[in-house]
């Protein structure tokens, strides 16, 4: 199924790291697309930036922050807005992207992907500063699900839930992260299959997919190794319910060669495909009976 | 029980938590954390889960802030890290980001005050030296994230009349920082680079160019003459006097005509000014001043 925007299935692709910058430049691999780090080319006129606007032309890319806080109680950042924008237009981005969570409050940044607490007042006041933050930005976003560790006593909300009712309610996309789904899953004992059945369909418009590290009481999101197999089945039951979606490998600490992330990223290709040849004979007979 | 004591007490609280080093009893009973929700009622604020307590969840938050910021400022600061050694350096961060933790939404500039700051530390071992490493390393960031400007090029050269020069004035790139150091600060990161030996760290002055030449950052170590001629150049003065004032003073080795040309070959080669700006002659402008503008075809674009 597509989303509502009509944002395009780029296929798949890989985020742009500098470890790779010379092979790509030297190679020009045949890759789908391209997701950019935001941040690291908002304040700079050195190497990254010349870098990208050469991927800019070649390859469709998309934007990734890890900097809205969206979930903040301090003050909308407007001027990172507005960089944001200007890259946007500057490389043709496709769309922009950012967490459900908030990295800092009474004008700190810890740099990380905070949990929210999944409360009425946290839903009222993410969907009215997605909803701000889309007027500056002149486009949806899209959420992306954050790996979490704790969980607040105050929540009243599953955390699909609250994602769902955010996007409907701002009118936004969602970023699905079927590893997120998993690490969450196993550090706050959820169903992770379920959790996924809850995201609107129409509003997922990217999907992410990476490595962690199971430390055996907990799993820490690390983007540091190949895609587990269990995460792969679930990518497997993401794609059986949202159709052909953008989709996207994560690889961060102890990054490989450009071949190896590239060829994990591509093994998606193979589970989508595996997914859709069981589909179809299923939607054959259907057809059939309906006839 | 469910703790609800509002959105922004939550976040005020977790972040007081993150940011306070020491242990989790330490954390939510620090004077920031506790005003954001007292002790008592903090213990209840995270559920634990089947594996770990609350404040074992919590302390995953705390322990990654600090591994965070240490590979940002590690990044940074490699010649200082490599000096300290990985637990010297992790302790510095610790007490550095106490004193000045990020306050933006980029880490680019999270270590802006590290070299001040290095400088408040009496027990820093060889305080002074790390300082100036810290220095150089700062500036290196600095010119990797500045604005882009085109190096001028040899057509831009050639098209400034020779009588001109005398009074011309040269514009260094945006990406260019000079300093100078009581240490050869320079060396040492050399030698992390694995470009020449380690120095002995002992006083010695030494005079360095940072700067951005194909979108890296560089560094290009400078004879005290060359140094101040270059200073004197940044500082807008015409190419003329800024030649006069080095080759009037003794040097030790005395500076030859020959020298300054190498200078400005290799100056040129490197891609460290933007812009000759000439000072119109007097029948050429109208009015008794003299302004400057800068050459045809010497700026950007040419």
């Amino acid at each position: 199924m597509a989303n509502r925007w009509g944002y395009p299935d780029l296929g798949f692709g890989i985020g742009l790291r500098s470890v790779h910058f010379e092979y790509i430049l030297k190679n020009l691999p045949q890759i789908d697309w391209f997701e950019i780090l935001s941040e690291n080319y908002m304040d700079t006129g050195g190497r990254p930036l010349h870098v990208l606007d050469q991927v800019a032309e070649r390859y469709p890319v998309v934007l990734h922050g890890v900097s809205l806080s969206v979930g903040s109680t301090d003050p909308i950042n407007f001027e990172y807005l507005k960089k944001l924008k200007a890259l946007a237009l500057r490389i043709k981005a496709h769309w922009i992207s950012d967490h459900l969570c908030w990295t800092g409050v009474a004008g700190l940044n810890t740099h990380d992907l905070l949990p929210m607490p999944y409360t009425d007042e946290a839903l009222r006041h993410v969907i009215a500063r997605v909803k701000a933050i889309q007027e500056v930005l002149e486009r949806p976003i899209a959420l992306e699900n954050a790996s979490t560790y704790l969980e607040f006593s105050a929540s009243t909300w599953a955390e699909s839930e609250f994602l769902a009712t955010v996007a409907e309610e701002a009118d936004c996309g969602i970023l699905l992260d079927v590893n997120n789904v998993y690490v969450s899953a196993f550090n706050h004992g959820f169903d992770a299959k379920q959790y996924i059945d809850r995201i609107p369909q129409d509003r997922v418009v990217q999907m992410h997919l990476a490595g962690h590290t199971n430390k055996g009481t907990h799993i820490l999101d690390t983007h540091s190794d190949y895609v587990i197999d269990t995460v792969w089945q679930l990518y497997r039951h993401a794609h059986r319910r949202l159709g052909g979606v953008a989709t996207l490998l994560e690889w961060d600490a102890n990054i490989p060669s450009f071949d190896v992330v590239h060829g994990e990223a591509l093994k998606a290709r193979q589970f989508r495909e595996q997914e859709d040849e069981q589909r179809t004979p299923e939607r054959n007979e259907v057809r059939a009976y309906g006839d | 029980m469910a703790t609800d004591p509002g959105l922004e007490r939550i976040q005020r609280w977790m972040q007081a938590c993150i940011l306070k080093q020491g242990t989790y009893e330490e954390a939510i009973t620090s004077e920031v954390a506790a005003k954001a929700i007292p002790a008592g009622e903090a213990r209840e604020m995270v559920l634990p889960s089947k594996t770990l307590t609350a404040s074992e969840r919590l302390d995953i938050y705390r322990d990654m802030y600090l591994l965070r910021m240490e590979e940002a400022l590690g990044i940074d600061y490699p010649g200082l890290k490599h000096f300290l050694g990985e637990d010297g350096f992790l302790g510095l961060v610790a007490r550095y980001v106490d004193v000045h933790p990020s306050r933006t939404y980029t880490l680019n500039r999270l270590g802006d005050h590290l070299p001040e700051f290095a400088g408040t530390l009496d027990d820093l071992s060889k305080k002074e030296f790390c300082q100036e490493l810290a220095r150089l390393e700062l500036a290196l960031t600095l010119v990797f994230d500045a604005p882009e400007s085109k190096p001028l090029s040899e057509d831009a050269v050639r098209a400034v009349p020779a009588e001109a020069w005398e009074t011309a004035m040269l514009k260094p790139i945006e990406a260019f920082r000079l300093l100078a150091f009581n240490y050869p600060v320079s060396r040492y990161l050399g030698a992390v680079d694995g470009e020449n030996p380690f120095p002995r760290i002992a006083r010695k002055k030494t005079w360095v160019a940072a700067y951005r030449r194909n979108y890296n950052s560089q560094r290009m170590d400078l004879s005290e003459p060359a140094f101040e001629l270059l200073s004197a150049i940044a500082a807008g003065a015409p190419l003329g006097a800024a030649i006069e004032g080095i080759l009037t003073r003794k040097w030790r080795p005395p500076v030859t005509g020959r020298q300054l040309f190498q200078w400005f070959r290799d100056w040129m080669a490197e891609g460290l000014f933007q812009a000759v700006e000439l000072v119109l002659q007097p029948e050429v402008v109208a009015g008794p001043r003299r302004e400057p503008e800068s050459a045809a075809g010497a700026g950007e674009g040419s």
